[in-house]
């Protein structure tokens, strides 16, 4: 007999988990969808991110769920200089050169991060930790209600920048149809550093949620969760918002079911088996239109 | 008078000889070591177990500089001394990684004899490669039985020293059984024949696997009453254990055993404790023994044990406190921190390697080996049954002493600290079972 209060325990930790892939698995697609690219490297930013809240945070005090908007913005503001100097030059020069460059940026991004942070396990402890929330027979840690918040929030404000400011209308405009969107004059390049940025600023806000949820960092953390992203986008349809949304939160939610049902070990594997189940039936994702 | 003088020619004229036959046997020892003794180390400096694999390389580098600080390693009784010098190959914590640490270290830089080897998965990957070229491979970290008892491949050139996961998957039944058992059954005001609850977290790899098979198996030789309750396996390197701590806390166990690493042990306890309300007794392998794992844990690493025969903050009384200390200081004044178990036994198997070419008299590698299997030295800064430092003639595996020691919760560092709890000979304090701790039921 299952019990159902356990299932409502490991929905919501996999919620938690959900919300973590949505904002880097967002990012990753804004920028697919508007520039074309992979980039790989994007778990770094994630890590960047994960190490500016802890420093910012470990120096000041400061409120960690208010860090994640300097983090943020620093994560605009390097991931402006990386499409700048990296990804612009070799825009449209073939997909072969796209996927060295971002292997070769993990690389730089993860021996930079040890250089300045060291290698050694790290994680900061949240000021809510110990509180929870009673919702009826479980206790909620307060931090994890939080983190599906400000991701609600994150979400939302992405949502109304793409659909109700002229420069979201631009982005998705040059996402939909770059010649076009060229043709009626609008700045794609412009387009590409503002997708590339506010990509990375999500993947930003993902580690800051991912260090104040307690969970342990290194400069070498961003890889698996990068991995995971790219199926999900996949899942979810190359270029899909929602796509990536619903992605997101279905792997987090199968990956704690699958611990539950099958075991930890299978964590990993559902993901990936979903991933297939769903390319069988629906080789552009569960959002995606054909010729992405 | 005469007879006086040719007497004294004579014998000045024969201590030259054999001075010069000794100097140039020497100097054919020296040439064949071609001036040092390479000694390779395996270790994981970057990946998820950089923080061992970093203090398991820094500990040989002490050791290293002590060897060499006497002059290096004397070749056989009468031969000269000959520095070592140490290289580092990293396995990047991954098997692929090892392979070509290990390719690199026996084919490009030559090395005679290999020390270290932290993950038993990673470790296992490339013992193909030392089986092929014959290398004396002194194993210090990878605590799988399976390392010298696997049969597919020639094990003979590999040395174990450190426990395995048999040693101390018994040796924490054990303590469970005669010392946790009975103290939550005088807390419960249960009988003896209450049957313990016990649930197990392991990382899914020799390793972990290796410490559940003992923990099964210890409680059916014994027939000890122990049930185990949950058995939980992870990914190497998960960083999100809420939901297989979930399943454990539904099953109400007395405590919880981690076969994990520090950086997975470190979240495991802090989300039981913290996200899970699961305030039990988290029993902890020795490899976590870790400064690193203390200063994860913060606070809700008090009660907890950890099996243990070398720790950056406690030794047991005796001769080798001040070993232990002095290497701790060494290891501190180079480096800025405290070394962790791992880098003791490394720090060890660099003696070890020392000492057995020193006794072979030369860098062959059949010939170290041989003294390896011969070896009877005295311990260094860890304790050894008998007091000796020796592998056993069937798996070749040394020895150790090993001891518990529960943490508390120490305000002014901000940290737990752990305290010698068991077993009685070497205890500072007894066993206690922490205000908030809540025991199982059926």
């Amino acid at each position: 007999m299952v019990d159902i209060g356990i299932l409502l325990q490991i929905l919501f930790w996999g919620i938690y988990a959900g919300c973590i892939y949505i904002l880097l698995a967002t990012g990753l697609n804004l920028i697919f969808g508007v520039m074309k690219i992979v980039n790989f490297a994007h778990g770094e930013f994630l890590m960047i991110g994960a190490y500016i809240t802890a420093t910012i945070f470990l120096i000041s005090g400061i409120n960690p769920y208010v860090i994640i908007l300097l983090a943020m913005l620093a994560l605009i503001g390097i991931g402006a200089v990386v499409e700048r100097l990296c990804f612009r030059p070799i825009l449209g020069s073939g997909k072969l050169n796209e996927i060295f460059l971002s292997i070769e940026l993990i690389y730089i991004f993860q021996n930079g991060a040890a250089m300045v942070w060291g290698d050694e396990w790290q994680s900061v402890k949240s000021p809510y930790e110990g509180i929870a929330v009673p919702f009826g027979s479980l206790n909620l840690p307060l931090d994890y209600i939080i983190i599906m918040v400000v991701t609600a929030a994150i979400l939302a404000a992405l949502f109304i920048f793409l659909q109700k400011t002229r420069i979201g209308r631009e982005m998705r405009a040059t996402s939909q149809n770059r010649k076009g969107a060229m043709l009626v004059g609008i700045n794609v390049e412009r387009m590409d550093v503002l997708s590339f940025g506010i990509g990375c600023a999500l993947a930003a806000a993902a580690g800051t949620l991912w260090v104040v949820s307690g969970q342990v960092f290194n400069p070498y953390m961003g890889s698996i969760p990068a991995v995971k992203a790219f199926a999900i986008i996949i899942l979810g349809g190359l270029g899909s918002i929602p796509g990536a949304i619903i992605g997101g939160l279905l792997y987090g939610i199968a990956e704690n079911a699958a611990a539950y049902f099958l075991g930890g070990v299978w964590k990993d594997a559902i993901s990936f088996i979903i991933l297939i189940v769903v390319l069988v039936f629906r080789p552009t994702g569960l959002f995606g239109e054909s010729g992405e | 008078m005469r007879y006086s003088v040719l007497f004294i020619v004579i014998a000045l004229i024969a201590a030259a000889c054999i001075a010069g036959c000794t100097q140039q046997q020497a100097q054919q020892q020296s040439q064949a070591t071609g001036g040092e003794i390479k000694i390779g180390v395996i270790a994981s400096l970057t990946g998820p177990a950089s923080n061992v694999g970093k203090n398991m390389w820094q500990s040989a580098q002490v050791a290293g500089d002590e060897i060499n600080a006497q002059g290096g390693v004397q070749l056989g009784a009468s031969g000269t001394k000959v520095p070592v010098r140490l290289i580092v190959g990293d396995d990047e914590s991954t098997q692929q990684g090892g392979q070509k640490a290990a390719t690199k270290l026996i084919t490009d830089d030559k090395v005679d004899i290999l020390v270290g080897g932290y993950s038993s998965a990673v470790t296992s990957a490339y013992q193909q490669t030392i089986a092929e070229y014959k290398v004396p491979y002194i194993v210090t970290g990878a605590s799988s039985p399976v390392i010298t008892h696997r049969t597919d491949i020639d094990t003979s050139y590999v040395f174990h020293h450190c426990p395995t996961t048999d040693s101390y998957g018994e040796y924490t039944i054990t303590f469970i059984d005669q010392v946790v058992r009975p103290a939550v059954n005088k807390k419960l005001g249960a009988s003896d024949d209450r049957p313990f609850r016990l649930a197990i977290i392991y990382q899914d790899t020799a390793y972990g696997k290796g410490v559940q098979t003992a923990v099964q198996n210890t409680i059916a030789k014994n027939n000890l009453n122990i049930v185990l309750v949950s058995e939980q396996g992870y990914r190497m390197g998960e960083s999100d254990f809420r939901t297989p701590l979930t399943v454990i806390k539904a099953q109400n166990p007395d405590a919880v055993y981690l076969a994990a690493f520090p950086n997975e042990g470190a979240p495991i306890i802090t989300q039981a404790r913290r996200d899970i309300g699961l305030d039990t007794i988290f029993l902890n392998v020795e490899n976590n023994d870790n400064a690193q794992f203390y200063k994860d844990l913060g606070q809700y690493g008090e009660g907890a044990i950890i099996e243990s025969r070398f720790s950056p903050y406690t030794a047991p009384e005796g001769e080798l406190a001040t070993a232990q200390e002095n290497f701790k200081n060494s290891y501190f004044a180079k480096w800025g921190m405290y070394p962790d178990m791992m880098g003791a036994s490394t720090y060890e198997g660099i003696y070890i390697a020392a000492e057995a070419i020193g006794k072979a008299g030369t860098t062959d590698k059949a010939s170290v080996r041989q003294a390896l299997v011969d070896l009877n030295m005295p311990e260094v800064i860890e304790a050894m049954k008998g007091g000796k430092i020796s592998f056993t003639k069937d798996y070749r595996e040394s020895q150790f002493d090993l001891w518990m020691e529960q943490l508390a919760y120490d305000q002014s560092a901000g940290e737990c600290r752990p305290h010698i709890v068991w077993p009685d000979n070497l205890k500072v304090t007894g066993f206690t079972l922490p205000s908030w701790y809540k025991p199982g039921s059926a």
